[in-house]
């Protein structure tokens, strides 16, 4: 008797299929997450068509949309470089304002009459993008060491050290950062350290830029460089990457600091591009949704830009669509992390075909009666 | 007694008693979590099932007004939702870190939707009836440590019941051999007849019941009403408890307690006014953790060794 799924001996891989697997996952989130907007009653057309028309139909919605994509697919690329290597880092929160915080800090030395004076933009941005990354980079890197010299288990350490770059971070923008005033947060930064506008009309920042051109060197760092391809081994089987010669514990704190950095310059676009000062609460979580975007690319630092770039303007449809069918914002919060989940629920599908001729009708198979002549 | 002498005892109380009471959700989770880890899981999702849990009990209590059904329903939302989580870890065997972390920001997104969906966009939270202290008779009288041990609300007795319970199932009994060997080693535990996969399941729904409660025990007996930051990495630091009492449910108590003790150490130090820096004093319980499973101090080696293994039956 043929069964409708059909185990195969060897896991369908294909893109076609991955892209499939993908795009069956996420039609199921939204179609569990329309059930949601039945239950505030929402018509889930009219609350899908205020989530995907904002940010995608609009300039102005796609210019919010590149914004929010920026620090989002900074942290996925972080994200690929260390789970690839084998170091499960999550505490691209605590890098993110980390990185953000090194950054307010260089960029406030340089207004006029403060410690470093005005420079040339051109000057300003490798900068802060040397110390913006390495801050975070050092932060993640801490991690990293622990792991490698300690054996200590990186899940928790990284957990734990957002909070401690969170409590910094309010100690910062309460104490010796603070701007006159009552709100905790520091002065505007200098104008001239603001990243460019790109799409005119729209508050889209080169930052989108930054995360392309991470993009593309996380990709030639993994895909075509042999230090990548010791990330990648010593991530894969560290005992077959020791065996090899490669010196597994120093690979670990490099990735971790190059994941830390990555996470840094996240917080870095956020507050030279869109914020323009350093504020609590400035993370906002980000550092989570950007590991799910990653997720959901799959780890392939080229899938990470779209990617980023739907889940970005998912938040800014999700803003439309409170506006508009007064449906809770945190609502794309479900369908964001649900659409990662049954991707990976999904997976198991792997192993499976479907086995099309077993959905006709069960006719028994005929018996042809070998008679011997 | 001198007036500075009074001070040092006051604030010594002060500090013990909130370090019991803080240190009593935690030590439910991470109770919980001992199990699953024993049975090779790491369910991660306990920081969003403690959330859910403390909705859950919330919106009980909101509507029904009565506390101890309140509590079960939270213990009920914990088991529910990681029955999801155990379907993710053992049936698909989904990433176990990865799964638990995403699940956590599913958690964020149901309890901060439905809580608006209940109770709109009202400014004011709603408070709601809570356990009140118990003064065990005559034994709270005790000057200094009696209002300390013996004024604190029954979930904490109960808790501490809990820990000595756990203890004798996961070394004593049949059911807590069986889940520790498929921690440890699953092929010969189901060479041996033990079903993996229903012991994992096990120890994952035991730790969604005791993350659940520990929602029910901070918005009843802690805090009274709900907020999306109530949890706040308690169900992270309840994983660091788990690995801090070498997944040992009375060295467990014994850890909850430190950390309990940190974490109040931080509040007594405010009401008292001192020049610190109140968010150090806030970060203290997280660097607290983050020291405790550095390996600075061992601990790699008696960590179950299948843990965070799928495992597939050959």
């Amino acid at each position: 008797m043929a069964k409708l799924f059909e185990r195969r001996l060897t896991p369908a891989d294909s893109p076609l299929a991955i892209l499939g697997r993908t795009t069956a996952a996420f039609l199921a989130a939204m179609v569990i997450t329309a059930f949601l907007f039945r239950l505030y009653g929402a018509s889930p057309v009219a609350a899908y068509y205020a989530l995907f028309h904002e940010p995608f139909a609009t300039l102005r919605g796609f210019g919010y949309a590149l914004l929010r994509a920026s620090p989002l697919a900074l942290i996925a690329l972080g994200t690929i470089v260390s789970w690839r290597s084998g170091f499960a880092y999550l505490g691209f929160e605590g890098c993110f304002v980390i990185g953000a915080s090194a950054t307010v800090w260089v960029a406030l030395l340089t207004a006029s009459g403060a410690g470093i004076g005005p420079i040339p933009f051109f000057l300003f941005l490798p900068l802060a993008i040397l110390i913006g990354f390495t801050a975070a980079g050092a932060w993640a890197g801490l991690v990293g060491l622990l792991r490698a010299r300690f054996g200590g288990n990186e899940v928790l350490i990284s957990l734990m050290s957002n909070y401690v770059a969170i409590f910094i971070l309010q100690y910062l923008v309460s104490g010796p950062m603070r701007a006159p005033g009552s709100l905790l947060e520091t002065r505007p930064l200098p104008r001239a350290t603001w990243l460019p506008f790109i799409i005119p009309g729209t508050r889209a920042h080169a930052g989108i830029l930054i995360a392309i051109a991470a993009a593309t060197l996380v990709w030639m760092l993994l895909q075509k460089m042999p230090l990548g391809y010791e990330l990648i081994v010593t991530g894969f089987n560290p005992m077959a990457a020791r065996y090899a010669g490669i010196n597994v514990g120093r690979r670990l704190v490099l990735a971790a600091f190059f994941a830390g950095g990555l996470g840094g310059l996240a917080g870095l676009v956020e507050v030279l591009g869109s914020q323009h000062r350093l504020m609590d609460g400035i993370s906002g979580g980000m550092g989570f949704v950007g590991i799910i975007v990653a997720l959901l690319a799959r780890l392939n630092p080229l899938a990470v830009i779209p990617t980023a770039v739907l889940y970005g303007g998912m938040s800014v449809g999700a803003d439309a669509m409170q506006r508009r069918v007064s449906i809770p914002s945190s609502i794309t919060f479900i369908l964001q992390s649900l659409a990662v989940l049954l991707v990976l629920a999904v997976d198991a599908l792997r192993y499976y075909r479907i086995n099309f001729s077993a959905l006709r009708r069960r006719t028994p198979p005929a018996i042809v009666e070998q008679v011997p002549r | 007694m001198t007036g500075n002498q009074f001070v040092v005892s006051a604030f010594v109380v002060t500090w013990l008693s909130a370090s019991l009471r803080l240190a009593g959700p935690v030590l439910l989770a991470a109770l919980g979590e001992t199990f699953a880890e024993q049975s090779g899981v790491l369910n991660v999702g306990i920081e969003g099932t403690i959330l859910l849990g403390a909705l859950a009990s919330f919106l009980a209590s909101y509507y029904t007004g009565m506390i101890w059904v309140s509590l079960v329903i939270a213990v009920l939302a914990g088991i529910v939702v990681n029955l999801f989580l155990a379907w993710m870890y053992v049936t698909v065997r989904a990433s176990q870190v990865v799964a638990g972390l995403v699940f956590n920001v599913l958690a964020l997104g149901i309890a901060s939707t439905v809580y608006r969906m209940a109770l709109g966009n009202s400014a004011v939270p709603e408070s709601i009836p809570m356990f009140q202290p118990l003064h065990i008779p005559f034994l709270s009288t005790f000057p200094g440590i009696g209002p300390v041990l013996f004024g604190q609300t029954i979930l904490f007795y109960l808790t501490l019941v809990l820990a000595v319970v756990s203890h004798f199932v996961l070394f004593r009994t049949n059911f807590g051999l069986a889940l520790r060997a498929s921690g440890e080693n699953p092929a010969a535990a189901d060479s041996a007849g033990i079903s993996v996969p229903r012991m994992r399941y096990a120890g994952t729904l035991i730790s969604g019941a005791a993350a659940g409660m520990a929602g029910g025990y901070l918005v009843l007996a802690q805090v009274g009403l709900f907020r999306e930051t109530i949890v706040s990495g308690q169900g992270f630091i309840a994983l660091g408890i788990v690995i801090f009492g070498r997944w040992n449910p009375l060295k467990a108590t014994v850890a909850a307690m430190v950390f309990g003790s940190c974490d109040a150490l931080q509040l007594s130090l405010q009401i008292f006014g001192t020049r610190v820096p109140p968010q150090l004093l806030l970060a203290l319980p997280y660097i607290v953790t983050i020291f405790a499973v550095s390996g600075l101090f061992g601990g790699k080696a008696v960590q179950p060794a299948a843990l965070m293994t799928p495992y597939v039956k050959e």
